[in-house]
């Protein structure tokens, strides 16, 4: 069957093989079939007799063929019309014409004479200077009847008096090759030199144009049946659009716009409304400069008529799927386009055309499945407010007239934002599907940003406008109402929140008993209120740095949601950050706070993030308290609580029987919450380890300073008078983490968030609990081995350490880095090859890197010459590599190497020996590199130690010369080649480009 | 006004007309609550159906002078675990690179989808960070669970 399929139909042998073949085409066959069918077809076409083939079947009855015909034609003219004399291109076109005309004559249907129009618009592609005035020489063979030659419209009349010759059928046909003939050459580039003379040419046509669509929007009496000003607006759309990518050109621009009129006229005919407003509203929004100041009186004047009260009716009450909304649509296009003249215009027209685009903001019906013109009307509002914002700015003087008028109409905008966003009842939002729920979001969105900008001009009054709106809300109870007030307020936080200016009218929100509704568990506020409400206290954290006395409370009221399992997520995160930025004034709180942590705990399981920022809060505060005794206090009773949980999970893993489901310390285990089956009991010890392995991270966290200190990296280090009890904690934190390792000694996780942990400290300038001493950090380190799961990741936080060191007293680091790199070393040594693992070669490279960059002394111990060697080998073997992240570490670490000037004489000697040695193997694997086997990206990166190699060292001629002129080994064809392949370079060009890159 | 602002003017209306479901993008505003178009601030949500569902991250995008003839820059803020996102949070992706397959044509819209696409689609062949690279590559499950953490710390409200 395979075979079969293959095979290739022979070519017919007479016309009527080829109108069988051409039936089947069209009717319903397997797709085997069908393709068998096309592909014989286009040999036909595509053969010598096509022309012949085309033009007999040009006047067949059936339009199926007749297309055929016309596409065969369009074929034809695309590929066999180079070699044509200028005679035989002229006959060609008389035929042409005379077809379409035979067409139109015997009924042939409309898309056999679109497909024809299409085939002279080919024609005139690649003939446009035989036939330069198509649209006129085509209109004059219209009237005629037939095709006449090119040279004989020299006698004909006017265009503008030839179209009046032509009935509606002909017309209609003339304004369908006008459209194509726009739309098809519009497509190629007008620049491109093939392409400059055709639309040199098309643009001369545009006055023929003009004639035949103005006859076209007032057609003759006859055949009143066919409207045809829909085509004639179809086809003036195509002719505006191609006129803006043409501009500036004013031979084409000023005829096209004499028919603006005609065609704002089409507004009246109900059956014309849409189109007229589709082409109004695209031409408005994409090129406004078309239209002249006449054009635009005569549509404000259209949109003060009864007319366009009754359409504005309509949208405002009536329904947009049903109806559409493209009378809205048309009136927010004009508004754009007109919007630096209506915002400075104080006339009663101006004005009144504003009221009613800020109307479209309030049309009956719910966001968005039901108002669909709220969006596009915001975004006018938003470009309206913008333009304020820039116009005032750069003109106060002339701002002082306009702007009264334009803040009543922001005032409007605001007020019909803010009723539009109120949520639904309950049934009704029930009812949207996921799509309309997200854009009602997205609205909400859009209208924060109009807020935002508004405020930019309004300031406090906005802010009292809202806070006004809250407080009515709440005395009448009217929840909808208040929850939008308050999602107002929020969205103006970005702007106010760290200015003290606004307190004032913040206290009267803040102070309103609505806070004390809130806290009510079975209170009257509806969730989504609860949630705008507490939303509405993270947002103005800073506005509780400056009010303390509010602070407990919004708090309290946060801590009461945190068990909700809607409200928990949120209420947590903005418990993290009000905890974050007023630690200073909650330090009295910590332990109130670590209680009710302990309450909640012992009741319920919370969910695992949001537990992870209250802890992150609380310890945030403890690292505020001045006092060190009791900071330490503090946290080792937070830390107590989750040492508890590391106990019981390790107790867990040893005796499974331990298990109690009942209990929350161990539901704790269960992720996700509520399994469908309960997983082995070693999961549930890890999950418990782990989670409270994250809420330490997160204690590392929050411990973190947020002021800055200045660190003396020359001073000695402090004569050893670290609190006791501080070192107590930290020794017990490490065997905590140690033994948590120990016993889930598989879980990878279990060791990232230990490294965390590490780096949490590795910022820190002050001393604390996770400010562990070098030695400690370091002797973690050194502990572990191969084997460990997420050993790249530990090698990273080594990096991080590195960096840390080096920010503090530099006494302390040549000891741990003389410990580390034989450590680090070794776990390269036991990859099995340089790539087997990238993060292990990145970081390890990235290691010896930066201890090279400021410690050589300790690179090149006498002791580590072994570890040091096996080091430049691996890190070339990884420079000849393929994986992209080691590559580079490798390629910046030579780079490095090659231009180290270590102060001491001795070691420069060393440095000097070791680059005599691995020179020619460095030469070697960059030539392999940028002779072909790195990817392009890797150039850059590869250069470095190309261009240090030139620049420093004067035997790099030599080792380059010498790599690139290596020849394979024994013949060993392949696989020694000095880069990939070099078989097909020769000697001399070789030579030429080491002259190159050394010269 | 120049090349660049107002193909981002364009681009903000075209953006504000159509935009698929769940992204958002705004040009970020100064000081004085202008409108700066050459830095935007979008939001990438992960792909129905993918680990990446239900999160939504963030990505702060920024034109040069000479955009749209060269590429604006993508960067997730915080940094996000991806093999091809470098640890500074920059995304490595061809059609935001100038010498591959960057054309001034691309829109935001195409860049964020494109990004949105990427999440659920890395390319091995353009590592950009090392642990999610390895990751990816050698315990499929656990970057799984990684990513699923991830989403869960930034959830889409």
């Amino acid at each position: 069957m395979a075979d079969a399929a293959m095979e290739q139909l022979p070519l017919p042998t007479s016309l009527a093989e080829v109108e069988a073949l051409i039936r089947a085409l069209y009717q319903p066959n397997p797709p085997e079939t069908i393709s068998k069918i096309q592909e014989v077809l286009h040999r036909l076409q595509r053969s010598p007799e096509g022309w012949q083939l085309a033009q007999s079947l040009i006047s067949h009855r059936e339009d199926n063929i007749r297309f055929y015909a016309a596409l065969t034609l369009i074929i034809k003219l695309n590929r066999d019309t180079a070699g044509l004399g200028e005679d035989d291109a002229k006959g060609l076109l008389e035929n042409l014409i005379g077809w379409v005309i035979q067409s139109l004559a015997d009924g042939a249907a409309n898309f056999v004479i679109k497909k024809l129009c299409t085939a002279l618009v080919t024609y005139f592609m690649h003939f446009s200077h035989l036939w330069p005035n198509c649209i006129r020489h085509f209109i004059y063979c219209l009237d005629l009847g037939h095709g006449a030659p090119i040279d004989s419209l020299d006698d004909a009349l006017g265009t503008d008096i030839l179209v009046t010759k032509l009935d509606r059928q002909k017309l209609r046909l003339a304004t369908w090759f006008a459209a194509s003939l726009v739309e098809e050459v519009g497509k190629t580039d007008m620049t491109a030199p093939k392409f400059v003379q055709v639309h040199g040419r098309l643009v001369k046509n545009g006055s023929d144009v003009v004639c035949l669509l103005a006859r076209g929007f007032s057609p003759p009496p006859d055949s009143p049946e066919l409207k045809i000003q829909g085509e004639a607006l179809s086809c003036f759309q195509v002719w505006i659009l191609y006129a803006q990518r043409a501009s500036p050109n004013p031979e084409l621009v000023a005829p096209l716009r004499q028919l603006v009129g005609a065609a704002i006229n089409c507004f009246a005919d109900e059956d014309l409304f849409q189109p007229t407003a589709e082409l109004f509203t695209d031409a408005l929004g994409n090129y406004s400069s078309f239209f002249t100041d006449e054009h635009y009186d005569t549509l404000a004047a259209l949109f003060e008529s009864p007319w366009a009260a009754e359409r504005y009716q309509r949208i405002i009450h009536g329904n947009h799927h049903e109806e559409g909304i493209s009378f809205g649509l048309l009136m927010l296009a004009y508004g754009d386009a007109k919007v630096q003249d209506l915002m400075h215009s104080t006339d009663s027209r101006s004005q009144g055309f504003l009221v009613r685009l800020s109307g479209l903001l309030a049309a009956d019906g719910y966001l968005v499945g039901d108002d669909t013109i709220f969006v596009p009307a915001l975004e006018f509002w938003s470009t309206f407010i913008e333009t304020m914002i820039d116009t005032t700015y750069s003109d106060e003087e002339a701002a002082r007239d306009w702007r009264p008028y334009a803040e009543q109409h922001l005032k409007a905008v605001v007020m019909k934002c803010w009723c539009k966003i109120q949520w639904p009842p309950a049934e009704i939002f029930a009812e949207w599907d996921s799509t309309e729920r997200v854009a009602f979001g997205d609205a909400r969105k859009d209208v924060t940003d109009m807020l935002q900008s508004v405020f930019t001009l309004e300031g406090t009054s906005l802010v009292s406008f809202f806070a006004g709106l809250f407080l009515q809300a709440l005395a009448a109870q009217s929840w909808a109402e208040l929850e939008a007030s308050a999602f107002c307020l929020g969205a103006l936080s970005d702007c106010i929140s760290d200015e003290a200016t606004y307190d004032h009218e913040l206290s009267k929100i803040f102070a309103s008993p609505f806070f004390d509704l809130l806290g009510q568990a079975q209170g009257p506020i509806p969730l989504r209120l609860r949630q705008t409400g507490l939303a509405l206290i993270e947002r103005y954290c800073e506005y509780f740095e400056r009010n303390a006395q509010y602070l407990p409370n919004a708090l309290n009221l946060l801590f009461a949601a945190v068990g909700d399992s809607v409200l928990g997520g949120p209420s947590a995160r903005s418990i993290s950050t009000l905890c974050s930025s007023c630690r200073s004034i909650l330090t009295g709180e910590a332990g109130a706070f670590i209680r009710h942590y302990q309450t909640i705990r012992s009741s319920q399981v919370l969910d695992s993030l949001a537990e992870e920022r209250i802890v992150l809060s609380i310890a945030s505060i403890i690292q505020a308290i001045q006092d060190e005794t009791q900071t330490l206090g503090m946290f080792e009773e937070l830390y107590t609580i989750l040492k508890r949980d590391f106990e019981l999970a390790v107790q867990l893993k040893a005796e499974p029987s331990l298990l109690n489901l009942q209990n929350p310390d161990f539901l704790r285990g269960l992720d996700p919450p509520n399994p469908q089956s309960i997983p082995p009991t070693e999961e549930i010890a890890l999950q418990i380890a782990l989670r409270s392995m994250r809420c330490l991270s997160s204690m590392a966290k929050g411990m973190q300073d947020v002021k800055e200190y200045l660190v003396d990296i020359d001073s000695e280090p402090q004569s050893q008078s670290a609190n006791s009890r501080l070192v107590g904690l930290q020794e017990n934190i490490m065997r905590v983490l140690v033994e948590v390792q120990r016993v889930f000694n598989t879980s990878g996780e279990v060791v990232e968030i230990i490294c965390n942990i590490f780096r949490a400290g590795f910022s820190e300038t002050q001393p604390g609990p996770f400010v562990f001493p070098p030695e400690v950090v370091t002797d973690y380190f050194v502990q572990q081995q191969f084997e460990t799961p997420r050993v790249g990741t530990l090698l990273s936080t080594a990096c991080s350490f590195v960096g840390s060191l080096y920010r503090g007293p530099k006494v302390y680091v040549p000891a741990q880095l003389t410990r580390l790199l034989p450590w680090v070393i070794s776990i390269l040594q036991t990859l099995p090859e340089p790539e087997a693992d990238t993060e292990i070669s990145l970081n390890g490279i990235t290691f010896v890197d930066k201890l090279m960059s400021k410690y050589p002394d300790v690179l090149f111990q006498p002791h580590h010459a072994p570890l040091v060697e096996f080091f430049f080998l691996f890190s070339i073997k990884v420079l000849d590599g393929t994986e992209p992240l080691p590559k580079g570490a490798a390629a910046e670490f030579w780079a490095n190497f090659i231009t180290l000037k270590p102060p001491n004489p001795a070691l420069q000697q060393t440095v000097s020996s070791a680059m005599n040695h691995l020179g020619p193997l460095l030469a070697a694997s960059l030539v392999r590199n940028i002779g072909g086997h790195a990817a392009r990206s890797e150039l850059d990166k590869l250069c470095e130690p190309l261009k240090k190699l030139v620049t420093t060292r004067p035997e790099a001629q030599a080792w380059l010369q010498s790599s690139l002129l290596a020849s394979p080994v024994g013949g060993d064809a392949g696989a020694a080649l000095p880069f990939p392949g070099a078989e097909r370079v020769g000697v001399e060009e070789r030579v030429g480009f080491v002259k190159r890159v050394v010269g | 006004m120049s090349l660049c602002q107002n193909r981002l003017q364009e681009e903000r209306k075209q953006w504000r007309k159509d935009h698929p479901f769940g992204f958002y993008a705004r040009p970020q505003k100064n000081a004085q609550g202008v409108l700066d178009l050459k830095v935007w601030e979008c939001g990438i949500p992960g792909k129905e159906k993918t680990i990446w569902e239900g999160g939504l991250f963030k990505l702060v995008v920024t034109f040069p002078d000479e955009y749209p003839t060269k590429p604006p820059k993508c960067k997730f803020v915080p940094p996000l675990f991806h093999p091809n996102v470098y640890p500074s949070g920059t995304v490595c992706l061809s059609i935001l690179n100038e010498e591959e397959a960057w054309k001034p044509a691309i829109t935001i819209k195409q860049i964020l989808l494109g990004v949105q696409d990427l999440l659920n689609d890395p390319n091995p062949e353009s590592p950009a960070q090392a642990e999610a690279y390895n990751m990816f590559k050698k315990d499929r499950a656990q970057y799984e669970r990684r990513v699923k953490q991830i989403v869960r710390e930034n959830a889409a409200p």
